[in-house]
């Protein structure tokens, strides 16, 4: 499998018709507000052609619609897209993909640079503001460096605070391991290189024990060039090589949700080169608002490495999947799963909320429930768990979790699951039925309505109709 | 806003969701039996346009017909249908849609009364043994319900202490040519009337069970309308003119004029019949079969080819609206926002979450007062009609509440568990046998119409703390307005802009 690079996956979204071209001049704060309202109403990716500075800016690359509007269009289908695979990729098949990028053999093909060398003036790039007078901000990118000749790659986010100077918000792992050492930040990279770069920041098996540029080639982005930081991939639109101090104040403006997810650090960057390829694609997330590509992202890594953890914890598999909607900001976690046993919720909340520190919220639903459709399995959350035998507090020692806006003070606090599947203790009889076409009507009756369905003078149905 | 006439039928508003290529006369003949209601469910599955059954095999009335859930919303806007039927512009945001209804519902006219030789439905009148309940198509909707269902209705009930009539919904299952058995659930005005009041005199409980009543009747019927008003005012409010009633033959009840079909008859004291199971709106079918109250049938009347309305119940969750989801939204939700203001609560607005008819209702309100949030939780619990309701959920006020993702942002990362989440105890609350976290013991048999073991009730308090850390890159409205016209001129499709509300929201 090769996944494409930035620019191929923003055509493959265009011929799919879920990316808008803006051709307009906007005002130099506008990008950012637009690719945010376009994020919060599940609108296409973008792509501002006319923006000041080098390059164009896109926005929603790896984004994807509220779950609660749209029934046929998943949250993971641009991450998907991005992946080489069918827009329309089922949960579990992007779960089996990412989850064996961490244990395939794959060779990392070192080529050249497909950036050209250009200046040192890393403010003439076309990176997107969030208001007129804010300094020009990194949204979305890979930092990368070289610690006893093996690269490390770590997410990144960041301001622009002169011509030759950013200052990036990195994981505190990442800024141990770098020290002085030179580092090189690689704007508009391929979602593989993305995606495996924020699996390995988690240090959650089995993408632990590989290095990131190993994981992404798993993922299909297997080419990078070698520059001053170690490695980068050879695709990415914007490489900046530098070097790195360590500072203590973070970078202004809202952080990126993967700041949620791990420790971090601040480096400050002097810029000693910078490379673009022509007329580059530079990324713009509207950091903060709601469904925005770093949600997204964040979701999707987090989901994953929490149902790669869960499963055979207790020796066997229970969990069909966990999920963090993005649609409730990382705040919630949603978890289907059998029930082994009296109690085994209680277990299942637990270890889930030891194993992300993002959520301090957990509803747990039947096995059968759909991943793929969140408005019914909220919906399970009222109606079939018991407003007070279901829904369970925790004494307030628990730490505060990071994606809520409370407490973040540092007091500690509850935590809460919601035990809304059904009770393994209740007899057969007890379980109410689901109402759905395929389970309401004798298979005659199925089979006669969709087949007769145009000539009783219906629309044909193309798609999505029905559980 | 340019307002149309409301539609003073259902057969008119028939022709218009016709006119506007919004309804599907399926010629083929169906079945009653599980067909129009598979093919209607279909349908709603799939955001299709409202099926109206022209021939349903095995009916013996002649040109009965079926029309399947004709209030059902689209996915994205469950008030689309509601508002054509009511004569509102169709591409109304959510909130100028809920101004409307509060607005009309502000404005109360009295009904007339019409001779019954004027009235449509009395073209056709049986009484007494030349009633034949089973000649009407009542459809049999999901293959493990207990019977055929009339569940599209206003059930019209006095009070015998007053002037009072009571106009209500609640499903009945027919039984033979003269009875059926009918869903009271204690703690609902109509029930209260029967249980309390002439149960306990052993009084049999007139009723008018209207079947196809005008939309603004309908819509009334699901309403929370204070006790002892009238309803009919309310719906005459609603329509923007009177509503017209005529007298029944065997009772003192006046009805609806322009009904498609009306039976009149008694709910007899201390006599029960079987009911259920039925794949009800929680999206399950539930059980058990229980006995509930039994109506002696003494008259029907109806119109020539008269159409019975029905409900797919059951599929009014999740992404699928059905004509129950759609109205607790574009009607109770109105309403229920209007009873809170005339009880002095402050809110911008309270709706039901889209997804979940009944259980959670999400109330937008800009409060800060100690205490408020609880005050009005209690309020709220302790009116009629929420034995069915389990969880209120409190917004900031610029939280759309009818925008889920907002809500559940809002629960995920502003409803802190140790703080937040309200539980009005364990046990200690009535709750209606229609649920499904309850084993059948705990439902109990329904002799009130209540579980036999109580319930907890909760409110969750989603509005943010001033302490919380702020979000630094939230757009303000002109910014959001300013972002969207730019995404409106690049070609985004402008439906897919309206969570904005208008500027004439509250």
């Amino acid at each position: 499998m090769t996944a494409p690079d930035l620019r191929t996956t923003v055509e493959r979204l265009e011929a799919d018709g879920d990316l808008l071209r803006i051709d307009d001049r906007l005002g130099v704060e506008e990008p950012f507000a637009v690719a945010g309202e376009a994020a919060r109403v599940s609108g296409p990716a973008l792509c501002f052609t006319d923006v000041p500075g080098t390059g164009r800016l896109v926005s929603g690359v790896r984004g994807g619609p509220d779950q609660t509007v749209e029934r046929s269009r998943l949250p993971w289908r641009r991450c998907a897209t991005a992946l080489g695979l069918d827009a329309d990729a089922s949960y579990g098949s992007l779960l089996r993909v990412v989850r064996k990028a961490g244990t395939t053999p794959s060779a990392v093909e070192e080529t050249s640079l497909r950036a050209e060398r250009t200046a040192r003036d890393v403010t003439a790039l076309a990176l997107p503001v969030s208001t007129p007078t804010s300094p020009s901000l990194v949204t979305d990118g890979i930092v990368s460096t070289s610690v006893d000749g093996r690269t490390r790659w770590a997410p990144v986010r960041g301001v622009v605070e002169g011509r030759t100077a950013l200052r990036l918000s990195v994981p505190e792992r990442f800024a141990d391991a770098a020290g002085d050492s030179p580092v090189a930040l690689a704007l508009g990279v391929p979602t593989a290189a993305t995606l495996a770069t924020h699996l390995r920041a988690t240090g959650a098996r089995p993408w632990r024990d590989r290095e990131a540029p190993a994981i992404a080639a798993a993922l299909g982005a297997s080419n990078v060039a070698a520059v001053d930081g170690g490695q980068v991939p050879a695709d990415a639109e914007v490489v900046v090589e530098g070097a790195a101090t360590r500072e203590e104040s973070p970078p202004p403006d809202e952080p990126a949700r993967w700041e949620c997810t791990v420790p971090t650090a601040t480096l400050s960057v002097s810029a000693t080169r910078v490379s673009t390829r022509p007329d580059p694609l530079l990324p713009c997330v509207p950091l903060g608002a709601p469904l925005a590509d770093d949600v997204h992202v964040t979701s999707v890594v987090e989901s994953v490495q929490l149902s790669s953890r869960v499963n055979g914890y207790w020796g066997v598999s229970p969990v069909e999947w966990v999920w963090l909607p993005v649609e409730a900001g990382l705040g919630l976690c949603l978890v289907a799963s059998e029930l082994l046993y009296a109690g085994f919720e209680w277990q299942l909340a637990n270890t889930l909320f030891s194993f992300s520190s993002s959520f301090d919220k957990i509803v747990i639903l039947d096995a059968d429930s759909s991943v793929e459709n969140l408005a019914r399995a909220l919906d399970d959350m009222w109606v079939k768990a018991h407003p007070s035998h279901d829904w369970h507090f925790s004494d307030p020692a628990a730490p505060a979790a990071t994606a809520p806006h409370y407490r973040g003070d540092g007091e500690t606090g509850s935590r809460l699951y919601v035990n809304a599947a059904w009770d393994p203790q209740w007899d057969e009889e007890y379980i109410a039925p689901r109402v759905a076409f395929e389970t309401m009507y004798p298979q005659e009756i199925q089979e006669g309505v969709r087949e007769r369905w145009e000539s009783f003078g219906f629309e044909t149905v193309e798609s999505g109709g029905g559980e | 806003m340019t307002d149309a006439e409301t539609s003073p039928s259902l057969r008119a508003f028939l022709d218009r969701l016709d006119g506007e290529g919004e309804l599907v006369r399926v010629e083929q003949r169906v079945s009653w039996n599980l067909e129009a209601s598979a093919i209607s469910m279909r349908a709603a599955e799939t955001d299709a346009a409202v099926p109206l059954f022209e021939s349903v095999a095995d009916t013996g009335v002649p040109g009965a017909r079926l029309v399947g859930d004709p209030y059902r919303g689209s996915q994205r806007r469950p008030w689309d249908r509601v508002a054509r039927a009511l004569g509102l512009p169709p591409d109304l945001d959510s909130a100028t849609f809920y101004d409307a209804v509060i607005d009309r519902l502000k404005r109360p006219l009295d009904p007339i009364t019409t001779d019954p030789a004027d009235a449509p439905c009395k073209e056709v009148v049986r009484t007494g043994n030349d009633v034949d309940l089973l000649s009407f198509p009542w459809p049999y909707i999901h293959a493990r319900d207990g019977g055929r269902y009339s569940n599209l209705h206003t059930l019209v009930a006095p009070d015998p202490d007053s002037s009072w009539v009571d106009w209500s919904a609640h499903r009945t299952m027919l039984h033979d040519s003269r009875q059926a058995s009918v869903l009271l659930l204690a703690g609902e005005q109509t029930p209260n009337l029967y249980y309390y009041k002439y149960e306990r005199r052993e009084e049999p409980m007139p009723v008018a069970i209207v079947v196809g009543a005008e939309p603004a009747v309908q819509c009334t019927s699901v309403m929370w309308i204070p006790t002892g008003s009238d309803e009919a005012r309310f719906a005459g409010g609603l329509k923007g003119s009177p509503i017209e009633l005529v007298p029944c033959e065997t009772n003192d009840l006046l009805v609806p004029a322009s009904a498609e079909l009306v039976i009149e008859g008694r709910v007899l004291p201390g006599k029960r019949l079987d009911e259920g199971p039925f794949g009800d709106y929680f999206g399950y079918i539930h059980g058990p079969r229980r006995s509930v109250p039994a109506l002696e049938v003494d008259a029907v009347t109806h119109r020539r080819n008269p159409i019975v309305p029905f409900c797919v119940e059951g599929i009014g969750v999740g992404h699928t609206e059905n004509t129950t989801s759609s109205m607790e939204v574009s009607c109770v939700g109105p309403d229920a926002t209007l009873g809170l203001w005339a009880a002095g609560f402050d809110v911008v607005r309270c709706v039901p979450w889209r997804f979940t008819p009944r259980t959670v209702y999400v109330v937008a309100v800009d409060t800060t007062e100690p205490g408020a949030l609880h005050e009005l939780a209690n309020f709220i619990f302790t009116t009629w009609g929420m034995l069915h309701i389990d969880f209120f959920v409190f917004v900031d006020a610029d939280v759309d509440p009818l925008d889920t993702r907002a809500v559940l942002e809002a629960i995920a990362r502003h409803a802190d568990p140790d703080a937040d989440f309200h539980q009005f105890g364990t046990e200690t609350m009535p709750k209606v046998p229609l649920n499904i976290y309850q084993t059948p013991d705990e439902k109990g048999d329904v002799q009130t119409g209540t579980s036999k073991a109580k319930t907890a009730k909760a409110y969750i308090d989603a509005t943010r703390d001033g302490s919380e850390a702020s979000v630094q890159n939230e757009l303000t409205r002109e910014a959001r307005e300013r972002a969207q016209s730019v995404l409106a001129a690049a070609g985004l499709p402008e439906e897919r802009l309206t969570l904005v509300d208008s500027e004439e929201s509250r």
